[in-house]
């Protein structure tokens, strides 16, 4: 292994030979070919000094097509696209002044390092990360609701550290970046090193799915562990195999259940974050809680004793004779039948507070209830901090899982058990080290080249868009085919040549030409181009592309100055319009302004009877979290221009805005318009905007706060173009 | 060029380039009538119904308590309650008596339960399907199954409004083409799926604020606004100009008119200043117990005036949906309640306007009640074997009875109808060719109905 990672990282190499155990003279598998081994590609012209070999790539497959690209954008186009697309935030005019006085030919590449250094840039690329990875702070009854968001943390902080990408999978796979062993011991056994603390957090990943439905334990951890991974990580659908086997792809029902069984044995568990000092503390008023909970309710229980024998009696009496008499009998001597009976009925004696209240005097009502409301009143102390985190129960591990029914749980097909595995899985795999940690090491390994294709894949549809392959968690048979299937062996490749580091893909793909391009052509050109390849497929321009809701959101905070860039924390919720929002999660205060937190801590997810995502997501296509998202959609709606005319946020960041623009301005309006247009849209205004702007404000800065709102409601505003 | 799935849902630039639609006519939210050209989605049966109504009562109405009624004799026979619905435990449960009281009304002499006295009053103008069936036995995905007539969401279907809409356009520039009204049980019910969001319902609540965000901020007259509006489409004049071949921007400009637009037809919509109190009254307005509901079926009334294609009606949404009464029927008296005089005075009202012949009311539920209980003898379970769904208006048989359950009313037995025949009877009556909704993507072809047996015939006048 160890001499196989140094060829690749020496760079040289490049020949992967795919899993070279897992050859089974399956047919179908040879036919398949996100299986196939990365082989990297010759760049197109050779590797040439000061050529990106993306655009060597592109290029080149322009040429075919008799396509010719447009040109580079300019300077701040350029600028405002790469900060929304690396931090999510636009530039600042003082940042945009830097650069256009840089005049250095690195000046780019400085501001490409500066953003990928700052820590926002790990908020922007972890939103990303986490629709993949299908994160929520709700989900109905969510086990690990509370603390959920340590997870989120874990992946921003993991990705301003630039943790490799093999070691940000099994982290949050196993709770340990590495797969290195450390001692072995006299019987043989090998044990590791203690994970790290921190990557307890990773975890989060799989605690996420452990719900209840309806208050039914659905048992939906393993199974949203395997439908997440496979489409996360190895970008094939298995979901179809959950009831029957894959009829496109090479995975079969057993393959799914198989998969499952490697997450089976986890349960998840509450650890408990607080210091010493709190949970001293806690206890204290725990004990005391309990104490005057307990003598609260010993009232109500004395008033009400005498109704509920009434209740008693009375229910007994709506009951058969034959029903009356099991019940008359003591248990012990009830035959199977009449225990059966007894058991069908018992939930008839069930004592409510309107079973009770017809019984009851209006004075015995009043005062009952009066009684029950203090006893309500006694409430528990706050909650300490905490995280759920999985673990292996041993004695599930030795429990055999089987194929389920449709899917459901509860429908074990006991004469199918499987054992536990994966689709592709080398052949005679053992499981010495752990279920998930043999999965893991698999998985992540260069040779896998499943799993370097999706992550490049991914890494490229951030920047461009859309991925070589459009369907980035599909690389399946209904997924369809990369339009560059070299360029993304090459990214693969690459990808593994610089040890799994995100962070210098990134700066491989926002360097290139084909990143630097114009979004626009000049008509001839566009006409040209659109005979030949009119959906841009080719990339001969660069693709137009509307703002997610996260970075529309901090754009307008950003403009508005009352942006909190604080890194990490709770999540929280806006303030609700119709009172009717859970907001168990998050902060016990919505956070006020003016000091609003980047988009990525709004709540968000899913709650049966309430809305917990806050109308502002839910207009602009943020998911729920319920499923893995590989690409937001991109709707363009009556609602959303609903929400960007008239809603309190965008007035309120208008007024805002403007109160900005006219400190800085000291009541020059052609100055505070021309600001305006920098802050908003990263440029200066044309005359003819400039012009249209003033006759508008007609020579009123009060009117400012009408131009601001011009400026979030303008086309440009909403793309980075 | 390849389709391509954002979260399973299609963008509208893919939708467009499949039907040959770049250009302006985009989606329906903003479609003008007769714009879309494709011939597998033009109205090629005699379109009977302008507008459709659906009535969805969230949670499982109990079809025994309703509009099919049994005979008491069964009570206590012993059923297989095995894995059923809400309950998982194996045993044997008895039938539970109906409480209700069972009236004929009409010349069709169809009876209904003392719970729906006043629709029982427009039963001549009501084809009840006492025969539908579907699989899923628990709320989510049943909703999902019956509002798509598909099971899960791995492809993201579309909801039937959804499809209507898209199928027809809008007939009023004005208004969104899908509207839905009232809290639905789930999103999946708004879900404009891979046909693109921009299908997706409309959300209206029938109160001073019809839709979200729809009125500008108090300080800001009329002119101003009109102003504003001016000027942003000056501002915006040279982006628009760069990329006027971009579909996306093309939709943002519709969008916002559309917007604008709305924000002046939507407050007058819901203003109902100028309905006649006789009008109020039908629908039960001003009555604490029907107030919501007229309203929303007024609302509803008011939208098919204005050509509003679809109007979705969710009553009772939320979670698992109110109607759920799992240890009391009686919980069903309250909804049966606040929805029956609305729901007559709905019908009566379009039939004086002389509407209803141009109207399709649908009236249904996710599924239906057993006829055991699982606790004492009074709640009902989920039942998807056996339910009962009812049609008024455009082209339907008034005062007919389709299909039986069996005796206890526990499994549709005779003319069984999978919960999709419902969907290809709207579809049907809205003039659509039910088996040519498809939609092509991702190397496979969508279709709105894939199971079922098609429009149910014995219904249709």
């Amino acid at each position: 292994m160890s001499i196989l990672k140094t060829s690749f990282y020496s760079g040289v190499l490049l020949l992967l030979t795919a899993l070279p155990s897992t050859a089974a003279p399956n047919p179908r598998l040879a036919k398949f070919w996100p299986l196939k081994p990365v082989v990297r590609p010759s760049v197109p012209g050779g590797e040439a000094a000061g050529v990106n070999p993306i655009d060597a790539f592109l290029r080149a497959k322009q040429a075919e097509k008799g396509l010719q690209p447009t040109g580079p954008a300019d300077k701040r186009t350029l600028l405002r696209r790469v900060y929304l697309d690396l931090i999510g935030l636009p530039p600042s005019p003082e940042e945009q002044d830097a650069f256009l006085r840089d005049t250095a030919p690195n000046a780019y590449e400085k501001v490409v390092d500066k953003l990928l250094a700052s820590e926002q840039h790990g908020v922007r690329y972890a939103r990303h990360w986490l629709d993949v990875l299908r994160y929520a702070d709700v989900d109905d009854r969510m086990a690990a609701e509370s603390g959920i968001h340590h997870w989120r943390d874990w992946v921003i902080t993991a990705l301003n550290e630039d943790l490799s990408y093999d070691k940000f999978v099994r982290a949050q796979l196993t709770g340990y970046r590495d797969g290195e062993y450390t001692s072995i011991n006299e019987n043989g056994n090998r044990s590791r090193s203690a994970p790290r603390p921190f990557d307890l957090f990773a975890l989060g990943f799989h605690a996420r799915g452990q719900v209840s439905r309806d208050g039914n334990d659905t048992q939906e951890l393993p199974i949203a562990a395997v439908e997440t991974i496979s489409t996360a990580f190895m970008g094939i659908t298995v979901g179809c195999a959950k009831c029957h086997d894959h009829m496109y792809d090479p995975v079969s029902n057993r393959d799914f259940y198989a998969m499952k069984a490697l997450f089976d044995p986890l349960t998840v568990k509450r650890i408990r974050l607080a210091s010493e000092q709190d949970t001293v503390q806690y206890d204290r008023a725990y004990s005391q809680f309990r104490m005057k909970k307990a003598a609260a309710q010993k009232k109500v229980e004395e008033l009400i004793a005498p109704y509920k024998v009434k209740l008693f009696a009375h229910l007994m009496e709506t009951l058969t004779p034959e029903v009356q008499a099991v019940f008359r009998k003591p248990e012990k001597q009830r035959t199977a039948a009449e225990q059966k009976i007894a058991d069908d009925y018992h939930v008839i004696f069930k004592v409510t507070g309107a079973g009770l209240k017809p019984f009851m005097t209006p004075e015995v009502l009043k005062q009952y209830s009066e009684l029950q409301k203090a006893a309500d009143a006694i409430r528990p102390p706050a909650d300490l901090a905490e995280f759920w985190t999985v673990e292996e129960d041993s004695s599930r591990l030795l429990q055999p899982s089987y194929i389920l029914s449709s899917g459901e749980p509860t429908q074990p097909q006991k004469d199918k058990p499987v054992d536990p595995g994966f689709p592709f899985q080398p052949e005679n795999l053992e499981f010495r080290d752990g279920r998930r940690e043999t999965f893991a090491e698999w998985l992540v390994a260069p040779e896998n080249p499943l799993f370097a294709r999706v992550a490049a894949n991914r890494l490229w549809q951030w920047h461009f868009g859309k991925g070589l392959q459009q369907n980035a968690s599909d690389f399946g048979t209904l997924g369809g085919k990369p339009t560059h299937p070299e360029l993304l062996d090459w990214l693969a490749s690459e990808f593994v040549a610089n040890q799994f580091s995100m962070k210098s893909m990134h700066k491989l793909m926002v360097t290139s030409a084909a990143y630097k391009m114009a979004s626009e052509a000049k008509p001839e050109l566009v006409s040209t181009n659109n005979t030949i390849d009119p959906a841009n497929t080719f990339l001969w321009q660069f693709r137009l592309l509307r703002l997610e809701a996260e970075p529309l959101g901090d754009s307008v905070h950003a403009a508005a100055l009352d942006l909190d860039l604080t890194v990490g924390g709770k999540s929280f919720q806006l303030p609700a319009d119709d009172g009717k929002r859970k907001t168990a999660a998050t902060e016990s205060k919505p956070t006020q302004p003016p000091h609003q937190r980047r988009s990525i801590y709004m709540q968000r997810g899913y709650h049966q009877s309430m809305d917990v995502m806050p109308n502002f997501l839910q207009v602009f296509d943020a998911e729920d979290g319920r499923a893995p998202c590989p690409e937001r959609t991109r709707t363009v709606t009556a609602p959303q221009s609903l929400f960007l005319m008239n809603d309190k946020m965008m007035v309120d960041a208008s007024v805002k805005f403007a109160e900005r623009l006219r400190e800085v301005s000291r009541g020059d309006l052609s100055s505070a318009v021309e600001l305006g247009y920098r802050i908003a849209l990263s440029r200066p205004p044309s005359n003819r905007e400039k012009d249209n702007a003033l006759s508008y404000i007609e020579n009123d800065p009060g009117r400012l706060d009408r131009f601001t709102w011009l400026l979030f409601n303008l086309d440009e505003f909403f793309y980075a173009r | 060029m390849r389709d391509n799935y954002p979260c399973g849902k299609i963008s509208r630039r893919q939708a467009l380039h499949r039907f040959g639609l770049y250009g302006p006519a985009i989606g329906a939210l903003w479609a003008q009538d007769g714009k879309l050209t494709d011939g597998a989605l033009s109205p090629n049966l005699p379109q009977k119904a302008k507008s459709v109504i659906l009535l969805f009562m969230c949670g499982g109405v109990s079809h025994i308590d309703t509009f099919d009624p049994k005979d008491n004799k069964w009570a206590g026979t012993m059923m297989d309650a095995v894995g059923f619905g809400d309950n998982l435990a194996e045993r044997k449960r008895p039938v539970i008596p109906c409480r209700r009281t069972f009236k004929r009304y009409g010349q069709s002499g169809i009876p209904v339960s003392d719970w729906f006295p006043h629709v029982g009053s427009v039963i001549d103008d009501i084809a009840i399907v006492r025969s539908m069936w579907s699989h899923e036995t628990n709320h989510f995905p049943a909703v999902i199954e019956t509002a798509t007539a598909h099971r899960g969401r791995q492809f993201d279907h579309p909801t039937l409004g959804s499809w209507v809409s898209y199928a027809l356009g809008t007939a009023n520039k004005n208004l969104p083409a899908f509207v839905n009204i009232g809290r639905p049980s789930s999103s999946v019910q708004l879900s404009g799926g891979y046909l693109g969001a921009s299908q997706a319902a409309t959300p209206f609540q029938a109160g001073a604020v019809p839709i979200r965000n729809l009125n500008p901020p108090k300080d800001l007259s009329a002119a101003e606004r009109d102003r504003q509006m001016q000027t942003l489409t000056k501002l915006n004049e040279e982006f628009r100009h760069t990329y006027q071949l971009n579909s996306d921007i093309a939709a943002r400009v519709k969008a916002y008119e559309l917007a604008a637009r709305m924000q002046l037809s939507a407050p007058a919509l819901v203003d109902f200043a100028n309905e006649p109190k006789s009008v109020l009254d039908q629908y039960g307005i001003g009555d604490n117990v029907t107030d919501d509901f007229g309203r929303q079926l007024l609302l509803a009334r008011r939208m098919a005036e204005q050509g509003v294609r679809f109007i979705q009606i969710c009553h009772a949404g939320g979670g698992n949906g109110v109607w759920d009464s799992h240890f009391d029927m009686a919980a069903h008296e309250p909804l049966c309640r606040a929805t029956d005089k609305p729901i007559a005075g709905l019908i009566s009202d379009l039939k004086q306007r002389g509407m209803l012949d141009s109207t399709l009311i649908v009236w249904t539920s996710e599924f239906g009640r057993t006829p055991w209980s699982q606790h004492d003898d009074k709640g009902r379970d989920h039942n998807a074997l056996g339910y009962s769904s009812w049609f008024a208006g455009a082209g339907i048989k008034g005062g007919t009875v389709h299909g039986a359950t069996d005796e206890v009313g526990y499994k549709a037995v005779e003319h069984r109808h999978y919960c999709s025949d419902l969907q290809a009877t709207i579809v049907q009556q809205t003039g659509l060719d039910y088996k040519k909704m498809q939609f092509r993507s991702n190397g496979r072809n969508f279709h709105l109905i894939e199971e079922g047996d098609g429009p149910i015939m014995e219904i249709i006048s």
